[in-house]
């Protein structure tokens, strides 16, 4: 026993080091980055700091960045609300009426799934164009909610098939309508449900660059447009781009910790059982 | 025990359409644009300007045709699956180690770290891991010389025959937080840990119990992970896009890559459809296995 | 499925979870997104029937030296005509590969800007072929434009007889950077053949073995094709190269084009190895850092190398490569255009006014690092001794210009693919193989009918 002990802790340390080794080398290559000038970022000692500490790139990316994380926090939160609605829907559809359709309904989901968004780009952009809300928020919105309520629907229903029929079947016992049960007690048993898929959602749509590009305008450019843009393409002020990185980082980072522990707790409920 | 199919009364039905309504309208786009998708990849156009006339196989005889074609089936094969079969061993080992490991007070840490790539920017970490990798000034070559192992530097994705595998090493590395965070879920019902301690009573072995005891009750939760890294290593492009774009050459190429070349800087737009369709063949072959899995145990 | 027992929130959850916030949220998120689409929706069709004096531009001009030289052209605009108000929507994403994707979706759409940046030749002919543009017959006829531009300038934007773009500066390609310290101490001469080339790099690795003496980098694929364009133009003269470019050379058993991949692979171990991993700008720096001693690159680099603190003429010297068996320049320009359908072609039109005017090429040009468009402005303009001699030798010599790869003779379907097959070349040189890919590719694209509108001499 005692030496399985030993053993186990030899695992769990050389994991942790590792692990360590290999998470903490990017990140603290990007801080001293960011902290360089645009001349030392040219001599690409990637490994060494400068010897200036150019902590005002700092403000200069906040600067740079605030608007596009405005717009990208309007965009990201309308529609991860929009598409757990509408996944939270449509999920409970998939779960609760069983009918052959929601079978192929639940196929043609799957492969939406697998939907590379540069293939639909054009046919996307051409009717985003025709609905007149290109290049405002409201188009990348309606953009970003198709695209996702497919998963936000999969996911959610996971959750509910794991929520038991007894707990609806009193309620409708008691003459309260489908709707009503699905708000008040389906969906508030799978709050955890909508944390982990609002969770996805929100990254997903936080961290997309194609259609983002394609559709911004100066007045809507979201957070990944700009930190391409502060890059720029000719003397590349990496500084800047990491110190913006790792500002901006901290909206879906922080959601991921708060939402997270929702994110397991839905796990735990059993939605994921085998 | 297979429920009886509710009858489709007309009151179901009435029940049924607010809720499938706003998927469905979702959907109905989605596929129109998937039908259209469709429909290029037969139709002539290329050059900048929509071109609707038909042309039936030809870009896809093209396609088959290519050099370039053939090697980016074969690197997607190689994402399929050396980007999700170790990811799902690692992060399976990890998750088990952090349940039965003295790690208790590492946790927040240990997830916080594996984590932070997900919720970061493509951008940002292609370029990051592209200096990890740089062969001359680099930072793993760098470091490998300063502790005197110089002769293990090595080209990295610089050299045509090992790059893909550099690549994909990048994929793990970021999927690998979300993958321990499902299966470490999956893990902790309370079931599970009920039938571990009484399988550690009867005095097995840990990895024994791994591989019987958890490995088993967790499918859900792996398949989950399994098909969340095969959606995204199929679709893989952020990635190759910044820190190869492809290279050398074209060693690193990729269909995604490939079909947004085709369509934006080739302008053959019929093509890139074509790479478009053959992608979705791709995940048809691979969702489909899962498709009937998963309805099996859902409609049961 | 059992019902979840062990899981404490289920059973008290449905009184304590506040579930009215939530509906609330994604009422308001609703409202919101709806809201904001009205907005937008009535801002659009609120346009009234005078045109307003905005211009809505693309260009991929956004940082570095690239930045700078957008604002001196805009400054040119706003002191010539102060009332125009400018929607910049500047596209990050080198040479404009983020640029063309907006683009092409915003065209297909039917949602144009007013202008936006092309390089002339077979970029500027895809969008020409879109019908996405208007002939400026008659702005080039009122600013007399043609006569004030080299005859290879102008062809390159004309299109079926139709001059569709104003050319506001030309970048040449064959330009070869080298370390003028360097080459002093070493008693150097720059090379201006392939053999004094390799000769160059051979004294280089002798006195300097760590250095690898040409500096590459091809991540962005199309540096491959710079060097391999200037070796086809010394090994085949100026017509085989434009021949070549416009498909009419049967590569697959041709005897000049294999002599250029050979003379190529010759020059590969000079050529620093890990090219497949920098870009153009990082290709420089090699030269800067003392890691390389030479770089094939544009005009474009001349900004970059005074941006490291190197001055032409005291640090790094250039030369045109190659002169022998004649001198030729391969350009390309940087243009804008007016859209068909743009919605405010009045102010587009005074736009390209401008464009063409020397107050907005000296500043841009100047800054931006290219020659002058315009043959009447004086090459003592420029600051540096190497473009005031290229602009001198334009002046003299308006004919020994070419399109290059990136303002390409060759359709851009062949020109990507191409680039790609010159970078595979660049990492593994296969002189069978890679003729017989890039035979492959002449067909494939039907580069012979797609180039066919070019026009040299």
């Amino acid at each position: 026993m005692r030496r399985r002990d030993l053993s186990l802790r030899v695992l769990v340390a050389a994991a942790v080091v590792g692990l360590s080794a290999a998470y903490l080398l990017p990140v603290y290559v990007m801080v001293v980055t960011s902290l360089k000038t645009p001349l030392e970022i040219t001599q690409r000692q990637y490994l060494v700091p400068g010897g200036n500490w150019q902590v005002a790139n700092y403000a200069t990316a906040l600067r740079l960045v605030w608007p596009s994380v405005v717009n990208s926090t309007v965009i990201a939160v309308t529609v991860t609300a929009l598409a757990v609605f509408v996944g939270g829907l449509g999920g409970y559809f998939l779960a609760r009426f069983r009918w052959p359709v929601s079978r192929v309904l639940f196929v043609l989901l799957a492969v939406a799934l697998y939907l590379p968004y540069q293939a639909v780009l054009i046919p996307l952009v051409r009717i985003v164009a025709a609905t007149r809300l290109a290049l405002t928020h409201a188009g990348l919105i309606v953009s970003y909610l198709i695209l996702n309520a497919p998963l936000a629907a999969v996911l959610m229903a996971t959750f509910f098939f794991s929520v038991p029929r007894e707990l609806e079947e009193s309620a409708e016992v008691d003459g309260a309508s489908r709707m009503q049960i699905f708000f008040r007690i389906t969906s508030v048993v799978s709050l955890p449900g909508y944390a982990s898929t609002a969770t996805l959602v929100f990254i997903q749509v936080w961290n997309e660059f194609l259609l983002a590009l394609t559709l911004s305008s100066p007045y809507t450019t979201t957070v990944q447009v700009k930190l391409a843009e502060v890059k720029g393409s000719y003397v590349a002020l990496y500084n800047l781009q990491m110190a913006a990185a790792l500002i901006t980082v901290l909206v879906p980072l922080g959601v991921f910790l708060t939402l997270g522990k929702y994110f397991i707790r839905g796990i735990l409920a059993g939605a994921l059982r085998g | 025990m297979p429920a009886a199919p509710a009858p489709l009364s007309r009151r179901r039905l009435a029940e049924a359409v607010p809720f499938a309504l706003p998927l469905l309208a979702c959907l109905a786009v989605l596929y129109l644009m998937l039908a259209w998708t469709f429909y290029v990849s037969v139709s002539d156009w290329q050059g900048t300007a929509p071109r609707y006339g038909f042309a039936g196989l030809r870009w896809y005889r093209l396609m088959v045709s290519l050099d370039r074609f053939w090697v980016d089936v074969h690197n997607n094969l190689r994402w399929l699956v050396l980007g999700v079969v170790p990811t799902v061993v690692a992060g399976l080992g990890i998750a088990y180690l952090l349940e039965i490991g003295p790690v208790r007070r590492l946790e927040a840490y240990l997830r916080t770290l594996i984590l932070y790539p997900a919720a970061m920017s493509f951008v940002v970490t292609g370029t990051v891991w592209s200096w990890m990798y740089q062969p001359d000034r680099g930072v793993l070559n760098t470091i490998l010389r300063s502790v005197g192992l110089g002769r293990l530097a090595g080209g990295y994705t610089t050299d045509p025959a090992t790059a893909t595998y550099w690549l994909i090493l990048i994929f793990v590395w970021q999927y690998l937080g979300l993958t321990v965070l499902i299966l470490q879920a999956s893990l902790r019902s309370v079931e599970l840990q009920e039938m571990v301690e009484s399988a550690m009573l009867d005095g097995a072995g840990r990895l024994r119990i791994l591989l019987a005891v958890v490995l088993p009750n967790i499918r859900g939760g792996v398949l989950i992970v399994v098909s969340l890294l095969l959606i995204s290593a199929l679709k893989v492009f952020d990635i190759v896009y910044v820190v190869t774009f492809g290279g050398p050459g074209y060693a690193t190429d990729v269909l995604a890559l490939f079909q947004f070349i085709a369509t934006f800087q080739q302008h053959l737009v019929a093509l890139g459809a074509g790479l478009a369709v053959v992608i979705f063949a791709l995940a048809f072959v691979i969702i489909i296995p899962y498709t009937v899995y998963a309805l099996q145990r859902w409609f049961e | 499925m059992r019902p979840i027992r062990e899981v404490g929130f289920v059973g008290n959850g449905a009184s304590r979870v506040p579930w009215g916030p939530v509906v609330v949220a994604v009422v308001v998120a609703a409202l919101v997104a709806g809201g904001a689409g009205y907005w937008a929706g009535q801002r659009r069709v609120a346009a009234p029937p005078p045109e307003e004096r905005k211009l809505e531009i693309f260009h991929w001009w956004t940082a570095g030296g690239e930045r700078e030289a957008a604002d001196a052209m805009f400054q040119a605009l706003r002191e010539k005509y102060p009332d125009i108000q400018l929607v910049e929507n500047p596209v990050a994403g080198g040479g404009g590969v983020s640029h063309r994707v907006v683009l092409q979706a915003r065209l297909s759409a039917g949602i144009p800007p007013d202008t936006w940046q092309t390089l002339g030749g077979a970029e500027l002919k895809s969008y020409v072929d879109g019908g996405f543009l208007t002939p400026l017959d008659d702005l080039y006829a009122e600013l007399k434009y043609a006569d004030a531009i080299p005859k290879p300038l102008l062809n390159a934007v004309t299109i079926g007889g139709h001059p569709y773009v104003v050319p506001l500066n030309m970048h040449i390609q064959n330009i070869l950077y080298y370390n003028k310290k360097l080459f002093d101490e070493l008693k150097l001469a720059p090379p201006t053949t392939v053999d004094e080339l390799l000769a160059v790099a051979r004294a280089i690795k002798a006195a300097r073995p760590r250095m690898a003496p040409l500096a590459l980098g091809t991540k962005e694929k199309w540096e491959a094709a710079f060097v391999l364009d200037s070796i086809i133009l010394e090994v085949g003269g100026p017509e085989y190269y434009v021949r070549l470019y416009k498909g009419e050379v049967d590569v697959a058993t041709d005897p000049t084009y294999r002599r250029a991949l050979e003379r190529l692979a010759q020059l590969a171990p000079y050529i620093y190895p890990f090219h497949a991993g920098l870009t153009w700008d990082e290709s420089c720096g090699l030269v800067v850092s003392g890691d390389s001693a030479m770089v094939l690159m544009g005009t474009w680099a001349i900004g970059y190398f005074k941006s490291r603190g190197w001055e032409p003429g005291r640090d790094f010297g250039a030369v045109t490569f190659p002169q022998k068996p004649d001198r030729i320049l391969l350009f390309h320009p940087d243009t804008y255009g007016l859209a068909k359908g743009a919605p405010h072609p009045r102010t587009t039109r005074d736009w390209l006014r401008v464009v063409a005017s020397p107050e907005l090429q000296i500043p841009t040009d100047v800054t931006q690092g290219g020659l002058f468009a315009r043959l009447d402005i004086e090459p003592s303009r420029f600051p540096d001794p190497i473009r005031q001699e290229l602009q001198t030798f334009v002046r003299a010599n308006p004919g020994k210009l070419i399109l290059d790869q990136h303002g390409s003779i060759a359709p851009f379907s062949f020109t990507q693919a191409y680039w790609d097959v010159a970078a595979a070349f660049a990492a593994k040189p296969d002189v069978a193989g890679t003729q017989r890919r890039v035979a492959e590719l002449f067909t494939t694209y039907n580069v012979k009918n797609e180039a066919a509108w070019y026009r040299w001499p």
